[in-house]
């Protein structure tokens, strides 16, 4: 089964009486444990293509398959549904909340999935065990660094255990032996849990790690 | 719990603003209190010296209240020994008091003014004005006295009007039941003042036989139960009413026009002024989540792109205001307390109030209910706020919040 699937997507946005189309007629099928890569040149259409592969952008046109199930016309309330079960994130900018600890960052979203707090304890603990971030999970995201932060986001889009995750210009903030160090961990993530990628990125090692690698150029897949 | 702690986590990110919401918030609770505790004295202030003015409940001939005497008394009680006997015996009833009230001219000899003036039963009369009435000098009247020295107790600016001292001889004259003209001398026993000097310039007040004297009757004008409890008034009311149809009944309620003009009055400037409060409260908080999320708009992107439904960001918001409006009230609530019983140790006293001559202490009675209400009307205005300043925003499009800057 391909955990992501469309059919003749395009997006268009509005500008008064001018329309600009950000991606047209996308077809393409990602299957799933793939660990893929999105690239492109900057305003190529790939962080569209990814928000709504991350179902937080809707598409103008066409039709788009998660894990088999047309979600095209699915409602706000649903796609919310499919994000907290199915779906992690890993942005550019980490996008930790600040008033939160590195433990209350993870173990956000299994908060939301409603596990007691015994069961969110054990699996934040071994999460942050895994991704090497334990000694500062009391800390605040103010208080370590860039790869660290890249780190807790990790740990916070895996924790649940979704079948895809999308990183959106994960390495762009860091420097090159930390954004080493994530491309490795985010690869055996992958390999550990099963879990889907697809990545946006311009870090040529990034894609260098990646199964398949899809090129946008003005919105058009190439 | 946790999403409390969250939300308190997220009040501490900006500390100030924070702290001139929660003052705000309390300044507004104890400013409602204050105000109200305010007008909460004053009414029971009124209320008991309406009361004590007329009784608690007033019975009379059944066309007193509503028709004109053609001469004097003519609606008058007959027989009123027994039915006063008869309603004290009643164990809801602490007094009943027959008194008469009539008019006519007072005179030092050589100045005559018109006077209002009132038969009491000088036994009962004087404990139940209590602190009401204000003997500036000489004495109350005395209940035995002798029937060929009568006395008369003057308002004090009617005795200013006469030149009348404590001791002076006085003349009264008034119309007769039969229409005659009578006269009676009288000393001066005492000199008061009510505070109000339209009712000075023209009050006297004397024994009710002395006014029977004068008016040639033996009937009284009406007579004032007064109960053990203010509240039991109605439905005494009731149960007399129905004992006695073919008697004229009012309760302290319709003669209380000071109370009621007063009650109204403050009503409105009290309601108006905590409407005023409300708002600002409301705007407040308003204005701060609103800033709170404008700056979170990028942190709202995030926490709805990992799964968190729109109304569960708004919750969050919302126990923010909920956190701000139970701070708020509490310290609210407490200081208004503390004014409270601060103002009641320093005996702070107002002036005068227009049309009245004395001024009056300062007491801030604030009912158990106000507290209440306050804190609710507290937490609602900060829950609604918040809910409105957080609703929008959560509703946001992802993409365009996780590209807020």
């Amino acid at each position: 089964m391909n955990i992501i699937e469309t059919e003749n997507l395009s997006k268009q946005y509005r500008q008064g009486d001018l329309s600009l189309n950000a991606l047209s007629n996308i077809n393409i099928k990602i299957p799933e444990h793939a660990f893929a890569a999105l690239l492109g040149p900057s305003g190529s259409g790939k962080s569209t293509l990814l928000n709504i592969f991350g179902l937080i952008d809707q598409p103008t046109q066409g039709k788009l398959i998660f894990c088999g199930q047309d979600i095209s016309h699915a409602t706000e309330k649903e796609l919310t549904t499919i994000r907290r079960h199915q779906l992690g994130f890993i942005f550019q900018g980490f996008n930790l909340v600040p008033v939160m600890t590195v433990f209350d960052n993870v173990e956000y979203p299994l908060t939301l999935l409603g596990l007691d707090k015994k069961a969110r304890d054990e699996k934040v603990n071994a999460m942050l065990d895994r991704v090497g971030i334990s000694r500062f999970k009391n800390h605040l995201p103010d208080q370590i660094s860039g790869g660290q932060k890249q780190r807790v986001a990790i740990a916070r889009a895996l924790i649940t255990q979704p079948k895809l995750v999308i990183a959106d210009e994960p390495t762009a903030n860091l420097d090159t032996q930390t954004a080493t160090g994530i491309i490795e961990l985010m690869y055996q993530m992958h390999q550990e849990f099963g879990t889907s990628f697809i990545i946006a990125t311009h870090d040529e090692r990034m894609s260098s790690h990646c199964h398949t690698s899809y090129q946008l150029h003005d919105g058009v897949l190439q | 719990m946790k999403w409390l702690k969250l939300a308190i986590k997220n009040l501490f990110r900006n500390r100030r603003r924070a702290f001139v919401t929660v003052l705000i918030t309390a300044v507004g609770v104890s400013a409602i209190l204050i105000g109200g505790g305010f007008a909460n004295f004053t009414y029971l202030s009124l209320k008991e010296m309406a009361a004590r003015a007329s009784g608690h409940l007033i019975v009379a001939h059944q066309d007193y209240f509503d028709k004109e005497e053609e001469s004097p008394m003519e609606f008058g009680l007959e027989e009123y020994q027994t039915l006063t006997k008869t309603l004290k015996a009643d164990p809801d009833v602490r007094y009943a008091i027959a008194r008469i009230d009539f008019d006519g001219l007072i005179s030092n000899g050589e100045k005559s003014t018109i006077f209002m003036g009132a038969g009491v039963d000088a036994k009962y009369e004087f404990k139940i004005k209590g602190p009401f009435l204000d003997v500036e000098s000489g004495n109350v009247l005395s209940k035995r006295e002798r029937e060929d020295d009568p006395k008369i107790m003057l308002g004090v600016d009617l005795a200013k009007s006469l030149n009348a001292k404590v001791n002076d001889s006085l003349t009264l004259m008034s119309t007769t039941v039969d229409g005659g003209l009578n006269a009676m001398d009288v000393t001066v026993q005492g000199i008061f003042s009510t505070g109000m000097p339209e009712v000075d310039k023209r009050s006297i007040i004397v024994n009710i036989n002395t006014a029977q004297s004068l008016l040639v009757t033996d009937k009284v004008s009406s007579i004032a139960l007064h109960l053990r409890e203010t509240e039991a008034t109605f439905k005494k009311y009731d149960q007399l009413t129905a004992q006695y149809p073919e008697l004229a009944w009012e309760t302290w309620f319709d003669q209380a026009f000071l109370y009621k003009a007063v009650k109204n009055l403050y009503n409105r400037i009290f309601g108006l002024l905590g409407f005023i409060i409300v708002m600002m409260v409301f705007f407040s908080i308003y204005n701060t989540v609103n800033m709170s999320v404008v700056e979170r708009t990028r942190e709202i992107g995030t926490l709805r792109a990992i799964g968190t439904y729109t109304h569960e960001i708004t919750r969050n918001f919302v126990l923010e205001g909920v956190v701000i409006g139970v701070v708020g009230a509490t310290i609210g609530i407490t200081f208004a307390a503390l004014a409270s019983l601060g103002l009641s140790l320093a005996e702070f006293q107002m002036p005068p109030p227009p049309g009245q001559t004395n001024g009056y202490p300062l007491f801030i009675a604030i009912p158990v209910n106000l507290y209440l209400i306050a804190a609710a009307i507290s937490l609602f205005i900060c829950t609604l706020a918040a809910w409105l300043s957080s609703s929008k925003a959560a509703k946001k499009p992802i993409v365009g919040a996780l590209s807020h800057v």
